[in-house]
């Protein structure tokens, strides 16, 4: 059974600078990566690989532009994930991308997943935007069905078992193939590459293919601001017992106490 | 502008009218389930009665809420985990736009402009989106409605091919005051070594009259806490009037939680993690050392 595993380059949004005085954020700037989520994806993807046989492919559409700097860092996330055991990556990337909505994006990828694979794993949301919202319209595009925040996956045949956990509910379900699943962070600790294996990687298939808008985008991003968040960032001085009283006076000072 | 409303959960059922009545009139789909609940809803111009569907049923759901979704230029949904599953599915059922997690709602030459926080919280993006509109909307935005009688009218469920079964479902226990509620958090991070020590951090919250969140980590991985208690963009956003952060680093992702805290103050043995950007007083101390003593102190006080 074929699994595609969708990996996001995702802004690293821990590097992200904005500037809170002008409301300058430093997109460009910022590295991207793939979201530490789609990392666990991949590691599910490669534990059912290994107990299954087939192939698992990671599939990413890039859509923070096509510079070469942003091509070399798609290439570079999807050697990770090769790394960590797939066996091959599709990078789709070019202009009108980073314009793209998920209603777009989904388009774009049924057609790299219908036909070829059964199991589409994705994260709960990516690292930059957190939504959530291309794995559900990536089923919805393919006619398959859809789970969300999988904490464990386990494939039976012609159905997949995955453990949940809602707000309310702990549930296990049981989901005919094919089907989109997405996962959260619990769901397993992705390992980390090897020297060796991140060299062999490098030589694994990584298929790039130019993107074209396969349909307007609904959405449209007016602005980016920034919020104003102002911290004192005062630091307590003084051993334990000086320190805790004069944040105790701060506090009530601050009328909080 | 007419909007369909629904949630799994009654609390932002009614959160989420008052998030339409901005936009025009909203009619609020209820299941099996909710309905020893309806006479709670306020504010709603009508009431969909759904008899024939439970709120677990997530195929059934999407199916339910397309159909409808029709005579509605606004599907609102709430951004609880079973809300947030339905909004790409049924946005994308409709061929319309889709938005998650907004803060704020309005209507400007026939598009539904909304904000949202992105790039884990360091910007706000405003965004257009064409209708017909499937979004989320915050949970805690909004107050539910007071006054306004709905009429109900029942539906029927839609028949639909089922490819998801679900074979084991057990409810979570309810935690105690919900954690955007409080007035203080002391909110506990991995610098803990073990999950006995976290009675450190319930001390110093029950002498201040506070209540205890924590990280990810905490909750969903260690599993040490309830994971009605992780704060940030993938769990809970609070807004305390006063924060205590104890051994967490302060990540981007936690940091986005607690933005709207009035005073937050860090405890942490490293000088250069990033909470100490995110907080008003910082104590760069051993959590073992200070939190017991700071305990203490306060029960002097409030004690005498
Ligand atoms: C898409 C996405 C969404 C996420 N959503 C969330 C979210 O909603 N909420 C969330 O919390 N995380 C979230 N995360 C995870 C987040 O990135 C961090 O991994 C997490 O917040 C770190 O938790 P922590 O601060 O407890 O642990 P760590 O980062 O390990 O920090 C522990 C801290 O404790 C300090 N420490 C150690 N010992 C002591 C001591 N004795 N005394 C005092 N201090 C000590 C250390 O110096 C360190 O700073 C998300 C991640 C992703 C990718």
């Amino acid at each position: 059974m074929d699994i595609a595993v969708l990996v996001k380059q995702s802004l690293d949004v821990q590097e992200l600078r904005v500037d809170q005085d002008t409301g300058k954020i430093y997109i460009e700037d910022a590295p991207t990566k793939a979201g530490d989520i789609e990392l666990n994806a991949t590691e599910e993807a490669v534990r059912l690989k290994e107990k299954l046989g087939g192939k698992a492919i990671a599939i990413m559409l890039s859509t923070w532009g096509s510079s070469g700097k942003r091509q070399k860092e798609a290439r570079e996330a999807l050697t990770r994930v090769l790394a960590m055991g797939l066996d091959g990556a599709v990078l789709i990337m070019g202009e009108g991308a980073e314009k793209g909505d998920t209603y777009v994006i989904a388009k774009a990828l049924a057609g790299e997943i219908r036909d070829k694979f059964r199991l589409v794993l994705a994260a709960e949301g990516s690292e930059d935007n957190f939504s959530g919202l291309l794995p559900a319209r990536l089923a919805a595009e393919l006619g398959w069905p859809y789970v969300a925040y999988a904490t464990a996956i386990e494939v039976e045949g012609d159905y997949v078992k995955v453990t949940r956990s809602l707000e309310d509910f702990e549930e296990v379900v049981k989901v005919k193939l094919p089907a989109v699943i997405s996962v959260t962070q619990e769901i397993n600790k992705p390992r980390v590459p090897k020297l060796v294996e991140i060299v062999k990687a490098k030589k694994k298939p990584m298929d790039q293919k130019d993107f074209s808008p396969p349909v307007e985008p609904k959405l449209v991003i007016r602005e980016l601001k920034v919020p104003k968040v102002e911290r004192k960032q005062i630091v307590i001085e003084g051993d334990v017992e000086e320190a805790a009283e004069k944040l105790i006076q701060a506090l009530k000072e601050e009328g909080v106490l | 502008m007419k909007v369909l409303a629904f949630s799994h959960s009654m609390d932002l059922a009614l959160e989420l009218i008052s998030a339409g009545r901005e936009l025009g009139d909203v009619s609020l789909l209820m299941t099996s389930d909710q309905e020893g609940r309806i006479n709670e809803v306020k504010g709603a111009k009508e009431i969909l009665l759904c008899k024939g569907m439970g709120s677990g049923d997530q195929e059934g759901l999407v199916e339910l809420i397309s159909g409808l979704a029709d005579d509605y230029e606004i599907v609102l949904l709430a951004s609880d985990r079973r809300g947030r599953e339905l909004v790409g599915q049924v946005a994308h059922r409709l061929g319309g736009s889709s938005a998650v997690d907004v803060s704020s709602l309005s209507v400007e030459d026939g598009k539904l402009v909304v904000e949202r926080m992105t790039f884990g919280g360091k910007a706000i993006a405003v965004e257009e989106l064409g209708l017909p509109a499937v979004i989320s909307v915050q949970k805690g935005k909004f107050k539910p409605p007071e006054e306004g009688e709905p009429s109900v009218r029942e539906i029927s469920a839609p028949s639909v091919e089922r490819r998801i079964e679900i074979i084991e479902r057990k409810e979570k226990p309810k935690v105690g005051v919900p954690l955007d509620k409080a007035e203080i958090v002391v909110a506990v991070g991995r610098g803990f070594r073990k999950k006995e020590d976290l009675k450190l951090a319930y001390e110093l919250a029950d002498v201040l009259g506070g209540v205890v969140g924590a990280t990810r980590p905490l909750a969903a991985d260690l599993k040490w806490m309830e994971e009605e208690v992780w704060i940030g963009i993938s769990g809970v956003r609070i807004a305390p009037k006063l924060l205590i952060v104890v051994g967490a680093s302060g990540q981007q992702q936690f940091a986005a939680g607690i933005m709207d805290s009035k005073v937050v103050v860090a405890v942490n043995t490293d000088s250069k993690a990033p909470i100490f950007e995110q907080a008003d007083y910082g104590v760069v101390m051993d959590l073992y050392e200070f939190l017991p003593v700071l305990t203490r102190k306060l029960k002097e006080i409030k004690g005498g």
